[in-house]
């Protein structure tokens, strides 16, 4: 890692760049391939002037052509390269979904391990400003599903720095990683590197004994600020956990919360059936289910395609207030908790940044 | 015959470096790869003569190998969807001669022609077919998933035009990595319907790869016609992105299809950018399985009567009969080889997911 001298505060896009940059630099067998990665907008950001320092080999715009460059990246990876593809929507990548499960997925397994297909492939979920239905889908659970991908959601600065120069330097697959756009322009505080072990798997990020919230990408932020606020008007005390390796989730971490707290919220950024929430759903039921003092509660996108309208869109996603009633309710065991909830201006304070288009 | 000792290839794969040592065993048979037996060449005076034998013998070996797999099929010790190469083997032995282990071929389900031509081991694939622990694929790969990456068969897919892409990928690595190998996609004339093929084509054609796509035109895709399917003429098509084209009809003739191939695979090495070949041929088998498709009205016998009437492997019975005896010998050993290996275990189960 050679980016141990972070400042003190960085953006999500920030990270993210810094990665990139560093990736490049460091291995001269590393390309980033995707739409728009060397035009002026540069992935929000996340990718510009890497083509003046690096070169177009380096540096690649593609055609659209989802499927057929997934599948390039594939054929490089098999030929000495580390391919990092780019979808600056997270719903594209469904064009290559036949290169990823049926190809990139099991090239290692299907030969009997004779091949090893290491590639970030990195997708954008947006939110807000109108995205509507195929710019805000959140499909981790999707990829999660299938045996040999790996799967992260990256919910803060610190978590890109922490994995993708892991991923990139030592696991040997596909590895498929969810960001999230509301949060680029978000600075995040950042403690130490935790670089002794693999970032392929869950971090606690707060420690609390009344409720275990087990929490995906920008909900980990919106749990965490949940916490505070209970924390300042109430005796409610969270533990959070940010799954983070959606697909190789730390259940110890999750049963080991679960049996102090006894109490569960999922917290995921996409629609709750066979997704995230059913699927710690099932590890608790199959793993700890007398663990469980009261029903879990999981909070995520309505079951409807995403609207534009702001009204609507408004009440399609989990919102803040929505959480914190959530948690009080459950800690409480009613719904007449009496803790104040926060107001309008405070939830929508931290997301002012964030105006589209896109 | 002479044991063969396999030399140590090191391929870099992925951000790995991974070799592989092939040793002679004591339990394995004797192995003579995709090479014939010393003493045939020795014989030959002429050196047309000496080609002609030695891509006699590949070819012949290939379908030998798959007429056994028609036999064993009843017995049920082969589960796996074979998708027999019967008929269009000489479009891979002409092909595989003009390449160096070093290039890379990527195929499809259909491979069992290009496993064997490209110098994979044929005990190895047989041990595969039987989903033994000793196949190339540790008993993961089946008939339609071979590899021999140690002689550049970079892998075979079932989803139809899916590797092609893989073969642009390469060749983009081979370009960005200044190698001087060649690389080459083989699919069938039902992949071309696929969008990834045209994506592949025009990325292949923009930037200018050292690829070489080859089309195997047998007319059918399982049994849907090409006219049924096509408002393209496919080499006019490939020739819209630029790309130089050529055409074999002779798919039968394994010799045809090495010259020319051969001077294509000289040409790419020269100009670092992709070709395309379409080449006609035959499917004497029906789609999956042992079985054929005339009866059912799929086709005509008297289309597979014209095309035999000029396969080399059914009118010399001469070199037929002279080779024949070593290569049952050959795969007998295989045959022997692979029921004698163990199945892979409950420790293969999980290995090799990530």
């Amino acid at each position: 890692m050679t980016s141990s001298n972070t400042s003190d505060v960085l953006s999500y896009r920030e990270a993210i760049f810094q990665t990139m940059h560093d990736a490049l630099q460091n291995d001269p067998r590393t390309i980033i391939i995707g739409q728009g990665v060397d035009d002026h907008k540069g992935i929000f950001g996340s990718t510009m002037g890497l083509l003046k320092e690096f070169g177009p080999h380096r540096v690649m715009d593609t055609p659209l052509a989802e499927e057929g460059v997934t599948g390039i990246a594939l054929g490089a990876a098999l030929n000495g390269l580390y391919p990092i593809m780019t979808h600056i929507r997270a719903d594209f990548v469904l064009l290559a979904i036949n290169q990823i499960v049926n190809l990139a997925a099991k090239y290692k397994y299907m030969f009997g391990g004779r091949f090893q297909v290491p590639m970030l492939i990195r997708v954008v979920v947006g939110r807000s400003w109108g995205q509507g239905a195929q710019h805000s889908q959140s499909l981790q659970s999707l990829f999660a599903h299938v045996p040999g991908l790996v799967v992260l959601m990256m919910s803060s600065a610190q978590t890109i720095l922490e994995s993708y120069p892991y991923v990139i330097r030592h696991h040997p697959g596909p590895v498929i990683a969810f960001e999230h756009r509301l949060m680029y322009d978000l600075k995040f505080h950042m403690g130490e590197l935790r670089m002794n072990h693999s970032p392929l798997t869950s971090f606690r990020v707060r420690t609390g004994k009344d409720v275990t919230i087990v929490a995906t990408s920008i909900m980990v932020m919106e749990a965490v600020r949940a916490a505070d606020h209970l924390a300042k008007h109430s005796d409610v005390d969270c533990e959070i956990i940010d799954l983070h390796c959606v697909s190789h989730p730390d259940t110890e971490l999750i049963l080991q919360s679960l049996s102090k707290t006894g109490k569960l919220v999922i917290a995921d950024t996409s629609w709750k059936a066979y997704g995230v929430c059913a699927e710690i759903c099932r590890l608790v039921c199959e793993k700890a289910p007398n663990m469980l003092k009261a029903p879990v509660v999981t909070l995520g996108m309505q079951p409807a395609p995403c609207p534009t309208a702001k009204s609507l869109e408004d009440m399609y996603y989990p919102n803040l207030r929505d959480l914190t009633d959530a948690i009080a309710t459950l800690v409480r065991g009613r719904s007449d908790h009496g803790i104040p909830l926060p107001d309008e201006k405070s939830m929508a304070d931290v997301y002012k940044k964030f105006k589209g288009p896109f | 015959m002479k044991n063969h000792s396999f030399p140590e290839f090191s391929l870099r794969l992925g951000a790995f470096a991974i070799s592989y040592q092939f040793n002679s065993d004591e339990m394995r048979p004797t192995v003579i790869g995709g090479e014939s037996p010393r003493w045939i060449n020795m014989k030959r005076q002429d050196k047309n003569s000496s080609l002609y034998d030695d891509l006699f013998y590949k070819a012949l070996r290939i379908r030998l190998f798959e007429e056994r797999i028609v036999e064993l099929y009843p017995s049920d010790k082969i589960q796996s969807p074979v998708h027999l190469s019967i008929g269009q083997e000489a479009v891979a032995v002409g092909i595989c001669q003009a390449l160096k282990p070093s290039d890379l071929l990527f195929c499809t389900y259909r491979s069992h022609a290009y496993y064997l031509a490209k110098g994979g081991d044929m005990p190895a694939m047989m041990a595969e077919l039987y989903g033994k622990a000793t196949g190339c694929g540790g008993g993961k790969a089946g008939s339609m998933h071979l590899a021999a990456p140690e002689v550049g068969l970079m892998g075979c897919s079932a989803v139809v035009a899916s590797t092609i892409p893989h073969a642009v990928g390469a060749a983009l690595a081979a370009k960005i990595q200044k190698q001087d190998k060649v690389i080459v996609a083989v699919f069938g004339d039902g992949a071309t319907d696929e969008g990834v093929y045209h994506e592949s084509l025009n990325f292949a054609a923009l930037h200018q790869l050292p690829v070489i796509f080859v089309c195997e035109n047998n007319g059918l895709a399982v049994y849907s016609k090409v006219s049924a399917r096509q408002a393209y003429s496919i080499l006019k098509h490939a020739g819209v992105y630029g790309i130089p084209t050529t055409h074999i009809p002779e798919g039968y003739d394994f010799l045809k299809v090495y010259e020319t191939f051969a001077g294509i695979v000289a040409q790419v090495q020269r100009t670092r950018s992709p070709h395309f070949v379409e080449v006609q041929t035959f499917r004497y088998m029906e789609h999956v399985g042992v079985g054929d498709d005339y009866r059912q009205g799929v086709r005509s016998r008297n289309e597979l009567d014209a095309w035999q009437a000029s396969d080399p492997l059914m009118i010399r019975k001469d070199l037929a009969a002279k080779y024949t005896p070593i290569i049952q010998s050959e795969i007998d050993d295989t045959v022997r080889y692979a029921e004698a290996s163990p199945w892979p275990g409950r420790d293969e189960l999980l290995k090799d997911v990530i």
